[in-house]
């Protein structure tokens, strides 16, 4: 065996390695670049415990159709109409001020900084389409119970292709686990696949 | 001696990796699968009856049948939308949609800002919502969907008379 000259074995063993440094060096680079770019950063700041029954929900965020239900907007476009969405929701589950959200009296950064700028750091935002709601102060469709809709703590996306009653999900299911990961109940687990809302047990 | 070293350590081996692999396989209780219906308070059906509402229109018909179908036909998500009601529990109502039916698609207010509100809902959705331009008195009846609008002093729904539905 000589020491001067490598083997093939040897040389594709380098390149290997070269390969898996050059890209473990990329990686990060690429990922810190990604990021700067969108100048948009999960920081999870100040999320209320997500309630675990209805009085748990009033407890933390009021009556339904409270003005802090409705206090913040933010603005989302479809993806398949091209139509944005400007929607209101509570203010203690975003408007807090970052690097993409103006402030707008909001206590957290869960929704409009966190959840919606993961789904678009992730390139999920194409799965995102029309019908996307927010506050309504209305009841449950068909009863006379308040909607967590009514309040702020619910958020319906592709409602024209995840209708209510469809026990499986062709949209929302590529974003779901984002907004599971904040805190969020998909309404699949009840066949209401359109629907995340800040609260289990209701 | 060390047979009895050796079956010691092969039990605490054993249930050090028999837990290792609990903790990563083992799951929680699953939650129930599906919650169904929500838990909270039933609200009662507000009919508002003496009180002058206001009244965001869907569509009128001829017959209830006619009204069902087009409700049916318009989901509003997964919150409530419009109310099949007769025609006749509004005083008022008839003059001002002009059509001769007697059954309508209606959601009740007791305030301009809460049908404006759910107008706007409706008309993003694409459905018809005509505001009607005077306040019509609620007969009683059945439910129209009023107290689904939020109190004007922000504590939360509105479910009382205010001054401008008090005749």
């Amino acid at each position: 065996m000589s020491s001067t000259s490598s083997s093939p074995p040897a040389k594709r063993h380098r390149r290997r390695l070269a390969a898996t440094a050059a890209v473990l060096a990329l990686v990060p680079m690429l990922s810190g670049w990604h990021w700067a770019k969108l100048g948009w950063r999960d920081l999870h700041y100040n999320y209320p415990a997500t309630p675990q029954s209805y009085d748990q929900i009033v407890n933390r965020f009021g009556q339904p159709c409270n003005a802090d239900a409705s206090a913040v907007w933010m603005s989302w476009t479809a993806s398949d109409n091209g139509v944005t969405y400007t929607f209101r929701f509570h203010r203690k589950l975003g408007g807090y001020p970052t690097q993409m959200v103006a402030g707008k009296g909001g206590k957290s950064t869960n929704l409009d900084n966190d959840v919606y700028g993961h789904i678009q750091n992730a390139h999920l935002i194409g799965y995102t389409k029309s019908g996307i709601w927010g506050y309504n102060c209305r009841y449950v469709a068909g009863t006379t119970k308040w909607s967590t809709h009514a309040f702020g703590i619910a958020v319906d996306i592709s409602s024209a292709y995840e209708p209510m009653g469809q026990c499986y999900s062709t949209r929302n299911k590529n974003f779901a686990s984002i907004f599971k990961d904040h805190g969020w109940r998909w309404g699949l687990d009840f066949c209401d696949p359109m629907h995340f809302q800040y609260a289990f047990g209701y | 001696m060390k047979r009895v070293v050796g079956v010691g350590a092969g039990i605490v081996l054993g249930a050090f990796v028999g837990l290792t692999l609990v903790a990563a396989l083992g799951h929680t209780e699953p939650e129930p699968h599906p919650y169904g219906s929500p838990v909270g308070p039933e609200m009662p059906r507000d009919t508002g009856a003496g009180e002058m509402l206001v009244v965001v229109v869907g569509g009128v018909f001829e017959t209830r049948a006619e009204a069902e179908a087009a409700n049916a036909e318009m989901t509003f998500g997964d919150v409530a939308g419009y109310y099949v009601v007769p025609e006749a529990q509004f005083q008022g109502f008839v003059e001002q949609v002009g059509t001769p039916a007697d059954f309508a698609l209606v959601s009740a207010f007791r305030t301009d800002e809460g049908a404006r509100e759910f107008a706007e809902l409706a008309g993003f959705l694409g459905y018809p919502a005509t505001i009607l331009a005077n306040r019509v008195r609620s007969l009683g009846g059945v439910y129209a969907g009023l107290g689904q609008e939020a109190n004007p002093d922000g504590s939360g729904p509105l479910t009382g008379p205010v001054p401008e539905s008090l005749p």
